[in-house]
Protein backbone atom coordinates (compact mmCIF):
# COMPACT_ATOMS: atom_id res chain seq x y z
CA UNK A 1 0.00 0.00 0.00
CA UNK A 2 1.44 3.36 -0.97
CA UNK A 3 0.97 6.02 1.68
CA UNK A 4 -1.24 8.88 0.60
CA UNK A 5 0.41 12.30 0.70
CA UNK A 6 -0.23 15.86 -0.32
CA UNK A 7 0.92 16.65 -3.85
CA UNK A 8 2.88 19.90 -3.88
CA UNK A 9 5.21 21.37 -6.43
CA UNK A 10 8.89 21.28 -5.54
CA UNK A 11 8.93 25.03 -4.98
CA UNK A 12 5.96 24.96 -2.60
CA UNK A 13 7.34 22.00 -0.68
CA UNK A 14 10.63 23.85 -0.31
CA UNK A 15 8.83 26.99 0.85
CA UNK A 16 6.80 25.13 3.48
CA UNK A 17 9.83 23.23 4.74
CA UNK A 18 11.83 26.42 5.13
CA UNK A 19 8.88 28.14 6.81
CA UNK A 20 8.52 25.32 9.36
CA UNK A 21 12.22 25.53 10.21
CA UNK A 22 12.29 29.30 10.52
CA UNK A 23 9.13 29.32 12.61
CA UNK A 24 10.58 26.64 14.91
CA UNK A 25 13.86 28.54 15.22
CA UNK A 26 12.14 31.81 16.09
CA UNK A 27 9.89 30.15 18.67
CA UNK A 28 12.81 28.31 20.22
CA UNK A 29 15.02 31.39 20.45
CA UNK A 30 12.38 33.80 21.71
CA UNK A 31 10.08 31.63 23.84
CA UNK A 32 11.08 28.05 24.58
CA UNK A 33 14.80 28.37 25.36
CA UNK A 34 14.40 31.51 27.54
CA UNK A 35 11.59 29.89 29.54
CA UNK A 36 13.09 26.43 29.85
CA UNK A 37 16.81 27.04 30.15
CA UNK A 38 17.24 30.78 30.66
CA UNK A 39 19.06 30.94 27.32
CA UNK A 40 17.95 34.22 25.83
CA UNK A 41 20.10 35.32 22.87
CA UNK A 42 17.57 37.86 21.60
CA UNK A 43 16.49 39.39 24.91
CA UNK A 44 12.87 38.91 23.85
CA UNK A 45 12.32 36.20 26.45
CA UNK A 46 13.37 38.64 29.16
CA UNK A 47 11.11 41.33 27.70
CA UNK A 48 8.18 38.92 27.69
CA UNK A 49 8.90 37.95 31.28
CA UNK A 50 9.58 34.33 30.43
CA UNK A 51 12.86 34.02 32.28
CA UNK A 52 11.18 34.17 35.71
CA UNK A 53 11.04 30.38 36.01
CA UNK A 54 14.80 30.22 36.18
CA UNK A 55 15.04 32.98 38.71
CA UNK A 56 13.10 30.73 41.07
CA UNK A 57 15.43 27.87 40.31
CA UNK A 58 18.39 30.12 40.93
CA UNK A 59 17.18 30.65 44.50
CA UNK A 60 16.26 34.29 44.00
CA UNK A 61 13.18 35.86 45.47
CA UNK A 62 10.47 36.21 42.88
CA UNK A 63 7.06 37.74 43.28
CA UNK A 64 5.66 35.50 40.57
CA UNK A 65 6.58 32.27 42.30
CA UNK A 66 4.92 33.31 45.56
CA UNK A 67 7.82 31.64 47.28
CA UNK A 68 9.71 33.88 49.65
CA UNK A 69 13.06 33.05 51.09
CA UNK A 70 14.38 35.08 53.96
CA UNK A 71 18.05 34.62 54.40
CA UNK A 72 19.83 36.21 57.29
CA UNK A 73 23.52 35.63 57.10
CA UNK A 74 25.51 33.15 55.16
CA UNK A 75 26.05 30.21 57.45
CA UNK A 76 29.59 29.73 58.56
CA UNK A 77 30.20 27.57 61.60
CA UNK A 78 27.52 27.07 64.22
CA UNK A 79 25.27 29.93 63.27
CA UNK A 80 21.58 29.43 63.58
CA UNK A 81 19.57 30.35 60.55
CA UNK A 82 15.84 30.72 60.14
CA UNK A 83 14.32 30.33 56.70
CA UNK A 84 10.74 30.90 55.70
CA UNK A 85 9.45 28.80 52.82
CA UNK A 86 6.04 29.18 51.25
CA UNK A 87 4.54 26.03 49.83
CA UNK A 88 1.82 27.13 47.36
CA UNK A 89 -1.59 25.45 47.36
CA UNK A 90 -1.67 22.09 45.58
CA UNK A 91 2.03 21.91 44.92
CA UNK A 92 5.35 20.72 46.22
CA UNK A 93 8.53 22.57 47.10
CA UNK A 94 12.07 21.26 47.49
CA UNK A 95 14.46 23.04 49.81
CA UNK A 96 18.00 21.72 49.86
CA UNK A 97 21.32 22.26 51.62
CA UNK A 98 24.60 21.60 49.87
CA UNK A 99 26.76 19.58 52.25
CA UNK A 100 29.93 17.49 52.22
CA UNK A 101 30.04 13.88 53.42
CA UNK A 102 29.63 13.10 57.16
CA UNK A 103 28.44 16.60 58.06
CA UNK A 104 25.68 17.19 60.53
CA UNK A 105 22.60 19.36 60.27
CA UNK A 106 20.29 20.03 63.21
CA UNK A 107 16.87 21.29 62.28
CA UNK A 108 13.50 22.24 63.58
CA UNK A 109 10.55 23.21 61.40
CA UNK A 110 6.97 24.15 61.96
CA UNK A 111 4.16 24.94 59.51
CA UNK A 112 1.54 27.63 59.84
CA UNK A 113 -0.88 24.93 61.03
CA UNK A 114 -1.55 22.42 58.27
CA UNK A 115 0.26 19.10 58.31
CA UNK A 116 2.37 18.53 55.18
CA UNK A 117 3.56 15.34 53.54
CA UNK A 118 7.35 15.52 53.47
CA UNK A 119 10.33 13.52 52.35
CA UNK A 120 13.67 14.43 53.94
CA UNK A 121 16.32 13.05 51.61
CA UNK A 122 19.74 13.49 50.05
CA UNK A 123 20.93 13.36 46.45
CA UNK A 124 24.59 12.50 45.72
CA UNK A 125 26.72 15.13 44.04
CA UNK A 126 27.08 14.73 40.27
CA UNK A 127 24.42 12.04 40.09
CA UNK A 128 22.35 12.05 36.90
CA UNK A 129 20.21 8.96 37.45
CA UNK A 130 17.82 10.69 39.86
CA UNK A 131 18.92 8.49 42.78
CA UNK A 132 18.27 9.72 46.30
CA UNK A 133 18.16 8.36 49.82
CA UNK A 134 15.29 9.20 52.17
CA UNK A 135 15.97 9.90 55.85
CA UNK A 136 12.38 10.50 56.91
CA UNK A 137 8.96 10.40 55.25
CA UNK A 138 5.82 11.42 57.12
CA UNK A 139 2.92 13.86 57.22
CA UNK A 140 3.40 16.28 60.10
CA UNK A 141 3.08 19.95 60.99
CA UNK A 142 6.32 20.13 62.95
CA UNK A 143 9.51 18.14 63.37
CA UNK A 144 12.78 18.45 65.17
CA UNK A 145 15.93 16.39 64.72
CA UNK A 146 19.26 16.07 62.97
CA UNK A 147 20.96 14.00 60.33
CA UNK A 148 24.50 13.20 59.25
CA UNK A 149 25.06 13.11 55.51
CA UNK A 150 25.97 9.66 54.12
CA UNK A 151 27.47 11.23 50.98
CA UNK A 152 28.31 14.64 49.64
CA UNK A 153 25.54 16.35 47.68
CA UNK A 154 22.29 18.20 48.36
CA UNK A 155 20.17 17.26 51.35
CA UNK A 156 16.83 18.61 52.42
CA UNK A 157 13.09 18.46 52.28
CA UNK A 158 10.36 17.93 49.77
CA UNK A 159 7.12 19.32 51.20
CA UNK A 160 3.79 18.74 49.54
CA UNK A 161 0.77 20.91 50.18
CA UNK A 162 -2.57 19.36 49.19
CA UNK A 163 -4.65 22.13 50.79
CA UNK A 164 -6.38 24.98 48.97
CA UNK A 165 -4.28 27.65 50.70
CA UNK A 166 -0.51 28.22 50.79
CA UNK A 167 1.35 26.93 53.85
CA UNK A 168 4.34 28.67 55.39
CA UNK A 169 7.12 26.49 56.75
CA UNK A 170 9.48 28.09 59.24
CA UNK A 171 12.74 26.18 59.20
CA UNK A 172 15.55 26.73 61.69
CA UNK A 173 18.86 25.04 61.02
CA UNK A 174 22.32 24.75 62.47
CA UNK A 175 25.17 22.85 60.85
CA UNK A 176 27.90 22.64 58.26
CA UNK A 177 26.52 23.49 54.86
CA UNK A 178 27.86 25.55 52.00
CA UNK A 179 24.66 27.00 50.59
CA UNK A 180 20.95 26.38 50.54
CA UNK A 181 17.90 27.24 48.51
CA UNK A 182 14.82 26.12 46.63
CA UNK A 183 15.44 23.43 44.13
CA UNK B 1 -0.36 34.38 0.86
CA UNK B 2 -0.06 36.81 3.77
CA UNK B 3 -3.46 35.76 5.10
CA UNK B 4 -2.38 32.13 4.91
CA UNK B 5 0.73 33.06 6.85
CA UNK B 6 -1.36 34.86 9.47
CA UNK B 7 -3.45 31.76 9.87
CA UNK B 8 -0.29 29.78 10.44
CA UNK B 9 0.86 32.13 13.13
CA UNK B 10 -2.48 32.13 14.94
CA UNK B 11 -2.70 28.35 14.87
CA UNK B 12 0.89 28.07 15.98
CA UNK B 13 0.35 30.33 18.95
CA UNK B 14 -2.65 28.30 20.05
CA UNK B 15 -0.63 25.12 19.85
CA UNK B 16 2.22 26.75 21.73
CA UNK B 17 0.00 27.68 24.63
CA UNK B 18 -1.41 24.19 24.67
CA UNK B 19 2.15 22.84 24.66
CA UNK B 20 3.15 25.13 27.50
CA UNK B 21 0.62 23.66 29.91
CA UNK B 22 1.98 20.20 30.64
CA UNK B 23 5.64 21.20 30.76
CA UNK B 24 5.39 22.45 34.33
CA UNK B 25 3.40 19.43 35.46
CA UNK B 26 5.84 16.96 33.99
CA UNK B 27 9.05 18.75 34.87
CA UNK B 28 10.26 15.59 36.61
CA UNK B 29 8.81 13.31 33.95
CA UNK B 30 5.86 12.55 36.22
CA UNK B 31 3.78 14.69 38.55
CA UNK B 32 4.17 14.99 42.34
CA UNK B 33 1.64 12.36 43.34
CA UNK B 34 2.98 9.79 40.92
CA UNK B 35 6.49 10.55 42.07
CA UNK B 36 5.58 9.98 45.71
CA UNK B 37 3.86 6.74 44.78
CA UNK B 38 6.72 5.38 42.69
CA UNK B 39 9.25 6.21 45.38
CA UNK B 40 7.37 4.39 48.13
CA UNK B 41 6.03 1.53 46.09
CA UNK B 42 6.96 -2.05 46.82
CA UNK B 43 5.39 -5.23 45.57
CA UNK B 44 2.89 -5.87 42.84
CA UNK B 45 0.58 -2.97 42.09
CA UNK B 46 -1.25 -3.77 38.88
CA UNK B 47 -3.91 -1.08 38.75
CA UNK B 48 -1.73 1.90 39.75
CA UNK B 49 0.91 0.94 37.16
CA UNK B 50 -1.79 0.47 34.52
CA UNK B 51 -3.00 3.95 35.31
CA UNK B 52 0.46 5.59 35.24
CA UNK B 53 1.14 3.98 31.87
CA UNK B 54 -2.13 5.17 30.41
CA UNK B 55 -1.74 8.66 31.84
CA UNK B 56 1.79 8.93 30.51
CA UNK B 57 0.58 8.23 27.00
CA UNK B 58 -2.47 10.51 27.06
CA UNK B 59 -0.55 13.49 28.45
CA UNK B 60 2.57 13.05 26.29
CA UNK B 61 2.22 15.76 23.69
CA UNK B 62 5.21 14.61 21.61
CA UNK B 63 3.63 11.23 21.20
CA UNK B 64 0.23 12.72 20.39
CA UNK B 65 1.77 14.90 17.66
CA UNK B 66 3.35 11.83 16.10
CA UNK B 67 -0.01 10.04 16.17
CA UNK B 68 -1.70 12.98 14.46
CA UNK B 69 0.92 12.75 11.72
CA UNK B 70 0.56 8.99 11.31
CA UNK B 71 -3.23 9.06 11.28
CA UNK B 72 -3.59 12.09 9.06
CA UNK B 73 -4.02 10.06 5.89
CA UNK B 74 -5.06 6.75 7.43
CA UNK B 75 -8.73 5.99 7.72
CA UNK B 76 -9.21 2.27 7.04
CA UNK B 77 -9.44 0.51 10.40
CA UNK B 78 -7.23 -2.29 9.08
CA UNK B 79 -4.40 0.18 8.41
CA UNK B 80 -4.85 1.94 11.75
CA UNK B 81 -4.69 -1.39 13.57
CA UNK B 82 -1.61 -2.44 11.63
CA UNK B 83 0.29 0.76 12.39
CA UNK B 84 -0.62 0.75 16.05
CA UNK B 85 0.50 -2.88 16.34
CA UNK B 86 3.88 -2.03 14.83
CA UNK B 87 4.34 0.84 17.26
CA UNK B 88 3.25 -1.31 20.21
CA UNK B 89 5.61 -4.10 19.25
CA UNK B 90 8.47 -1.59 19.05
CA UNK B 91 8.04 0.12 22.39
CA UNK B 92 7.04 -2.99 24.35
CA UNK B 93 10.31 -4.65 23.33
CA UNK B 94 12.54 -1.78 24.40
CA UNK B 95 10.56 -0.93 27.54
CA UNK B 96 10.87 -4.46 28.97
CA UNK B 97 14.37 -5.00 27.64
CA UNK B 98 15.51 -1.57 28.86
CA UNK B 99 14.28 -1.87 32.46
CA UNK B 100 15.24 -5.51 32.93
CA UNK B 101 18.65 -5.07 31.29
CA UNK B 102 19.12 -1.83 33.26
CA UNK B 103 19.89 0.11 30.10
CA UNK B 104 19.98 3.89 30.55
CA UNK B 105 19.66 6.00 27.45
CA UNK B 106 19.87 9.77 27.74
CA UNK B 107 16.27 11.02 28.00
CA UNK B 108 17.06 14.22 26.11
CA UNK B 109 18.42 12.31 23.13
CA UNK B 110 15.44 9.96 23.09
CA UNK B 111 13.03 12.89 23.24
CA UNK B 112 14.95 14.62 20.44
CA UNK B 113 14.53 11.49 18.31
CA UNK B 114 10.80 11.51 19.07
CA UNK B 115 10.83 15.15 17.89
CA UNK B 116 12.57 13.96 14.73
CA UNK B 117 9.80 11.41 14.21
CA UNK B 118 7.27 14.24 14.20
CA UNK B 119 9.37 16.13 11.61
CA UNK B 120 9.66 12.97 9.52
CA UNK B 121 5.92 12.34 9.52
CA UNK B 122 5.04 15.96 8.71
CA UNK B 123 7.51 16.01 5.83
CA UNK B 124 6.28 12.63 4.61
CA UNK B 125 2.66 13.81 4.63
CA UNK B 126 3.66 16.85 2.61
CA UNK B 127 5.00 14.46 -0.02
CA UNK B 128 8.58 15.45 0.70
CA UNK B 129 10.07 11.98 0.40
CA UNK B 130 8.26 11.37 -2.87
CA UNK B 131 9.94 14.43 -4.28
CA UNK B 132 13.36 13.51 -2.92
CA UNK B 133 13.44 9.76 -3.55
CA UNK B 134 10.46 9.15 -5.81
CA UNK B 135 8.57 7.32 -3.04
CA UNK B 136 7.79 7.40 0.68
CA UNK B 137 9.99 5.28 2.96
CA UNK B 138 8.40 2.13 4.34
CA UNK B 139 5.98 3.70 6.81
CA UNK B 140 5.40 0.52 8.80
CA UNK B 141 9.13 0.08 9.36
CA UNK B 142 9.49 3.73 10.36
CA UNK B 143 6.70 3.40 12.93
CA UNK B 144 8.34 0.26 14.32
CA UNK B 145 11.71 2.01 14.65
CA UNK B 146 10.26 5.07 16.35
CA UNK B 147 8.32 2.70 18.61
CA UNK B 148 11.64 1.14 19.68
CA UNK B 149 13.01 4.56 20.61
CA UNK B 150 9.88 5.53 22.46
CA UNK B 151 10.16 2.36 24.58
CA UNK B 152 13.70 3.32 25.59
CA UNK B 153 12.38 6.71 26.64
CA UNK B 154 9.75 5.08 28.86
CA UNK B 155 12.32 2.66 30.28
CA UNK B 156 14.70 5.49 31.16
CA UNK B 157 11.98 7.48 32.91
CA UNK B 158 10.84 4.47 34.94
CA UNK B 159 14.37 3.61 36.02
CA UNK B 160 14.83 7.05 37.55
CA UNK B 161 12.62 5.84 40.38
CA UNK B 162 14.68 2.85 41.47
CA UNK B 163 11.67 0.58 41.27
CA UNK B 164 11.59 -2.19 43.85
CA UNK B 165 12.61 -5.58 42.44
CA UNK B 166 9.67 -7.10 44.28
CA UNK B 167 6.87 -7.46 41.74
CA UNK B 168 8.87 -5.59 39.07
CA UNK B 169 7.96 -7.83 36.15
CA UNK B 170 4.23 -7.72 36.84
CA UNK B 171 4.38 -3.96 37.39
CA UNK B 172 6.23 -3.45 34.12
CA UNK B 173 3.73 -5.50 32.17
CA UNK B 174 0.90 -3.57 33.85
CA UNK B 175 2.62 -0.30 32.90
CA UNK B 176 3.02 -1.47 29.32
CA UNK B 177 -0.64 -2.52 29.06
CA UNK B 178 -1.53 0.87 30.55
CA UNK B 179 0.51 2.52 27.78
CA UNK B 180 -1.55 0.53 25.27
CA UNK B 181 -4.85 1.52 26.86
CA UNK B 182 -3.78 5.17 26.92
CA UNK B 183 -2.71 4.90 23.33
CA UNK B 184 -6.04 3.46 22.23
CA UNK B 185 -7.90 6.19 24.08
CA UNK B 186 -5.78 8.93 22.52
CA UNK B 187 -6.04 7.22 19.14
CA UNK B 188 -9.82 7.02 19.33
CA UNK B 189 -10.11 10.75 19.99
CA UNK B 190 -7.61 11.78 17.33
CA UNK B 191 -9.16 9.43 14.78
CA UNK B 192 -12.64 10.71 15.55
CA UNK B 193 -11.57 14.31 15.10
CA UNK B 194 -9.57 13.71 11.93
CA UNK B 195 -12.29 11.57 10.34
CA UNK B 196 -14.89 14.17 11.16
CA UNK B 197 -12.68 16.91 9.77
CA UNK B 198 -11.88 14.87 6.64
CA UNK B 199 -15.52 15.21 5.50
CA UNK B 200 -15.24 18.98 5.35
CA UNK B 201 -13.76 21.09 2.60
CA UNK B 202 -11.41 22.70 5.11
CA UNK B 203 -9.53 19.40 5.53
CA UNK B 204 -7.88 19.66 2.13
CA UNK B 205 -7.56 23.38 2.49
CA UNK B 206 -5.61 23.12 5.75
CA UNK B 207 -3.88 19.78 5.13
CA UNK B 208 -0.73 21.52 3.98
CA UNK B 209 -0.56 24.07 6.77
CA UNK B 210 -1.35 21.45 9.44
CA UNK B 211 1.49 19.22 8.32
CA UNK B 212 3.79 22.19 7.96
CA UNK B 213 3.03 23.11 11.57
CA UNK B 214 3.48 19.52 12.63
CA UNK B 215 6.93 19.59 11.12
CA UNK B 216 7.65 22.89 12.82
CA UNK B 217 6.57 21.50 16.21
CA UNK B 218 8.89 18.56 15.61
CA UNK B 219 11.78 20.94 15.00
CA UNK B 220 10.89 22.79 18.21
CA UNK B 221 10.89 19.56 20.21
CA UNK B 222 14.26 18.64 18.72
CA UNK B 223 15.76 22.05 19.48
CA UNK B 224 14.35 22.02 23.00
CA UNK B 225 15.64 18.54 23.82
CA UNK B 226 19.02 18.89 22.10
CA UNK B 227 19.67 22.14 23.97
CA UNK B 228 18.81 20.31 27.17
CA UNK B 229 21.25 17.57 26.24
CA UNK B 230 24.10 19.97 25.59
CA UNK B 231 23.69 22.15 28.67
CA UNK B 232 23.15 19.33 31.18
Amino acid sequence: MQQQTIALTKATLFKYSIFSMIFAAITLLTIILPAEYNIDPTGIGQALGLTVFNKVAAEKTSSVSSQKVTEKTKATVETIETIEIIVPAHSGVEYKFTMAQYQKLSYQWVTSGTALYFDLHGEPEGDTTGYFESYAIATLNTMEGSFTTPFSGVHGWYWKNTADTPVIVQLTVKGDYAKHGLK
Amino acid sequence: MPSRLQQHCLLSLTILFALGLPIEVFAHGVDDNTRAFLQQNTGMQIIPFLYIGAKHMITGYDHLLFLVGVLFFLYRSRDVLLYVSMFTLGHSLTLLFGVIGDIQVNAYLIDAIIGLSVVYKGFDNLGGFKHLFGKSPNAKLAVLIFGLFHGFGLATKLQEFQLAADGLMANLIAFNIGVELGQFTALAFILLMINFWRKHRTFNHFATSTNCLLMSSGFMLMGYQLTGYFIN
